[in-house]
């Protein structure tokens, strides 16, 4: 690896075609697993919507829906409804993290490699230019405020 | 009872919203983002707007701006549930005249009670 300064005095570092091949590559297989990753938990939220569907239209039946024994479990489904939220928060921390690994990966591969022999410069995908709008690390219910 | 437009493109976010608002009684109507929710808005009235803010095609704050542009829906309720938490997102709904802002994820308890205070 090199570095040197180039006319403008922004410094330039030297890295070789295979290495700079190689961290592309990584980072569109992990963009790759990333996106996998997503169609799991959509898949998996598909089938335990279901399961929330079945019961809560059980405890819904007008032979039950005086129940006193079945409270609890209608407490514990009710709720459930808050930590069922997790795959619309995880999906867009997925798809916000895809686009700056991508964006990445375009990038230097545009950079480094493109302009080289008259080559084309590889499309450069947009990387988001604001923070993850998901900032929660928990699944405790957000703030609430009235205007 | 009163008619809820519940706006979100997530698939479990709308039964969340659903499954907690009808169960309190209320009639809720579902729309995929906010250009789904504008049609709707114009077919039919409803009391209380709660709705997404990233969504594709048309965002939360562009459908709170696009309804208040209507006079049938200059005073009407609209609740802003979102993952955005920031305070700049925040002003930025209370400008496009959001009546109030929830982060993600709700408490089925503490949402009726936040939309019965603000329809009532």
């Amino acid at each position: 690896m090199q570095s040197n300064h180039t006319t403008s005095s922004i410094p330039v570092v030297q890295l070789p075609v295979v290495l700079v091949a190689d961290v592309q590559d990584s980072l569109l297989v992990v963009v790759h697993d990333l996106n996998r990753l997503d169609s799991l938990l959509a898949h998996t939220m598909t089938n335990l919507l279901e399961r929330f569907t079945v019961a809560s239209a059980n405890l819904a039946d007008p032979a039950l829906v005086n129940s006193v024994e079945l409270n609890a479990v209608r407490s514990a489904l009710t709720a459930a409804v808050t930590e069922l939220q997790f795959q619309d928060m995880a999906s867009q921390l997925i798809a916000h993290t895809s686009k700056i690994l991508q964006g990445c990966a375009y990038r230097l591969a545009a950079e480094s490699m493109g302009s080289e022999d008259g080559e084309a410069v590889p499309f450069v995908e947009n990387v988001p230019d604001r923070p993850n709008p998901v900032t929660q690390d928990e699944m405790d219910a957000g703030s609430i405020e009235l205007f | 009872m009163a008619l809820i437009l519940a706006v979100d493109d997530s698939p479990s976010m709308r039964k969340m919203v659903s499954f907690t608002l009808t169960g309190a009684g209320y009639q809720v109507v579902e729309a995929v983002d906010g250009v789904d929710a504008f049609e709707k808005a114009q077919a039919q009235s409803f009391d209380l707007v709660l709705t997404d803010q990233n969504m594709p095609r048309l965002d939360g704050l562009g459908l709170t701006r696009k309804l208040r542009e209507h006079p049938q829906f200059k005073n009407t309720p609209i609740l802003v549930l979102t993952t955005e938490s920031s305070d700049l997102m925040k002003q930025a709904g209370r400008a496009a005249g959001a009546t109030g802002w929830l982060v993600k994820p709700f408490d089925p308890a503490r949402l009726l009670a936040v939309i019965k205070k603000v329809i009532n």
